[in-house]
């Protein structure tokens, strides 16, 4: 449990995906999900599932973890399906029974978005799985320089995402712990009317706010300590090195643009 | 020696502010899953904007948006801190990922409101405010989601999206009240760290 609360999904390997540097792996999602919307006709789809099944098998991520990450989504998946099903009354009847129709055009739409989204969620899923947390956050760091101007504290912003990762195992314990500290005192959350329990929360959630409150503290002065004054002139223990497969995936990703333009009717 | 005194003493809040939102973007995990660690059977609770909405209280406008900002890209970044410990980079693409946007303005709006009335009653109404806000931003962003990325068709209405959450609205206008309430209690009690 403490591993994926540090790493996330993260799988680690050493597949051309997992060699990509962050940013280019974020811009190329970024990308991504723009260029998807060009997509919409058979053929463009089919370009953009192909693609997609080319970049799962340069990840060399087991489909059993992508397939995993699509859980939470399956739900809505289906319910988009139907939607177009049920709802989008365009073409030839294909099929009725009672007052359910489905239409030539539903079923088409229903499949094309249904393609669209496993295909935005393999891809945004392969970034979590190849990529670090931690590695995100420095690819975030750089990506997102340019707010500077418009004032977004982007050191800052990098800096306390390191914090709050440390600090996510150390919460989860101590709130495991005052929880069993407050039963062992006969606090009962665990039955009663649903306004009953939100009450026994607070017994909970004031010590955890408290010791969380003072371990920032104690935090903030061990980072002073050692002599921490802002990012002015900081220098970085990881550096992010862009060679030649990064800018071979983003050019790979101008040529699919280029291709579904010149295919999408 | 006033003078570095007091270099000091403004470099100590802005890292103890730093620290602080951080952890709070921290807390927010444990706020959007505390329904996994009270062994509660059936109704799972999430107090994703209960959190939100004392970030705002306790952080004030500007660090309590932050402090959802970092939220909503540790989890971007794949960390399981969304609720049921969900995150990774697909959170966004989810129509749902509305209400995490709008934690940063619940926050922000939440502070906004309590730095010109630090009172009981203005500590509820901020809560108030910020479920509304919260409502109001993700339904809208979870209507104009299924739009574009799902092409919805004419048969999927603006009130088929707010019909589906009029169901937890009683729930959440009770613990926003209750985030009010609690957050004026907590203040004091942080105070000294703050």
């Amino acid at each position: 449990m403490m591993e994926k609360m540090i790493f996330g999904r993260y799988i680690p390997g050493d597949s051309f995906v997992h060699k990509l540097d962050p940013r280019s792996k974020l811009v190329f999602v970024f990308l991504f999900i723009a260029i998807v919307f060009l997509a919409n006709n058979a053929v463009t789809y089919a370009v953009i599932l192909a693609f997609t099944l080319v970049t799962i098998l340069l990840s060399r991520i087991r489909l059993y973890f992508l397939i995993n990450g699509l859980k939470p989504i399956l739900f809505l998946l289906i319910f988009t399906f139907l939607l177009h099903i049920f709802f989008t009354k365009e073409g030839d009847l294909l099929w009725k029974w009672q007052f359910i129709e489905v239409y030539e055009e539903g079923l088409r739409q229903g499949i094309f978005i249904s393609i669209r989204f496993l295909v935005l969620v393999f891809v945004t899923s392969i970034l979590t799985l190849t990529t670090s947390p931690i590695s995100i956050t420095d690819g975030m760091e750089v990506l997102l320089n340019p707010f500077k101007r418009f004032k977004l504290p982007v050191h800052e912003l990098a800096l306390m995402m390191s914090i709050s990762l440390r600090f996510i195992p150390t919460l989860m314990d101590e709130t495991d712990k005052i929880l069993k500290a407050q039963m062992a005192r006969g606090s009962d959350i665990s039955t009663g009317s649903i306004k009953e329990r939100i009450k026994a929360v607070v017994p909970l959630l004031i010590p955890l706010f408290v010791s969380a409150f003072k371990r920032a503290e104690d935090l903030a002065v061990a980072m002073e300590v050692r002599g921490y004054r802002g990012g002015e002139g900081r220098t970085r223990y990881r550096q992010l090195k862009w060679d030649w497969r990064d800018s071979l995936v983003i050019v790979t990703l101008g040529i699919l643009a280029l291709l579904l333009w010149w295919l999408r009717s | 020696m006033t003078s570095s005194t007091a270099t000091r003493s403004t470099n100590h809040s802005r890292t103890l502010q730093l620290v602080q939102t951080a952890m709070f973007a921290a807390l927010m995990m444990v706020g959007a899953n505390i329904s996994s660690f009270l062994i509660i059977g059936g109704v799972p609770i999430t107090l994703q904007t209960f959190f939100a909405i004392l970030a705002g209280l306790l952080l004030g406008k500007r660090n309590g948006a932050i402090a959802m900002l970092v939220y909503a890209l540790i989890g971007l970044a794949g960390l399981p801190v969304f609720a049921g410990f969900s995150g990774g980079f697909d959170t966004i693409v989810s129509p749902t990922f509305g209400f995490i946007v709008s934690f940063i303005l619940v926050a922000y709006f939440v502070g906004l409101i309590v730095e010109k009335y630090p009172t009981k009653v203005g500590f509820v109404i901020a809560a108030l405010v910020g479920t509304a806000i919260n409502y109001l931003f993700g339904t809208n962003w979870m209507y104009a989601a299924y739009k574009v990325w799902a092409a919805a068709p004419e048969g999927f209405t603006y009130q088929m999206a707010w019909a589906w959450m009029a169901v937890p609205l009683p729930k959440d206008l009770l613990l926003a009240v209750l985030a009010g309430l609690f957050g004026y209690r907590l203040r004091p009690i942080i105070q000294k760290y703050l």
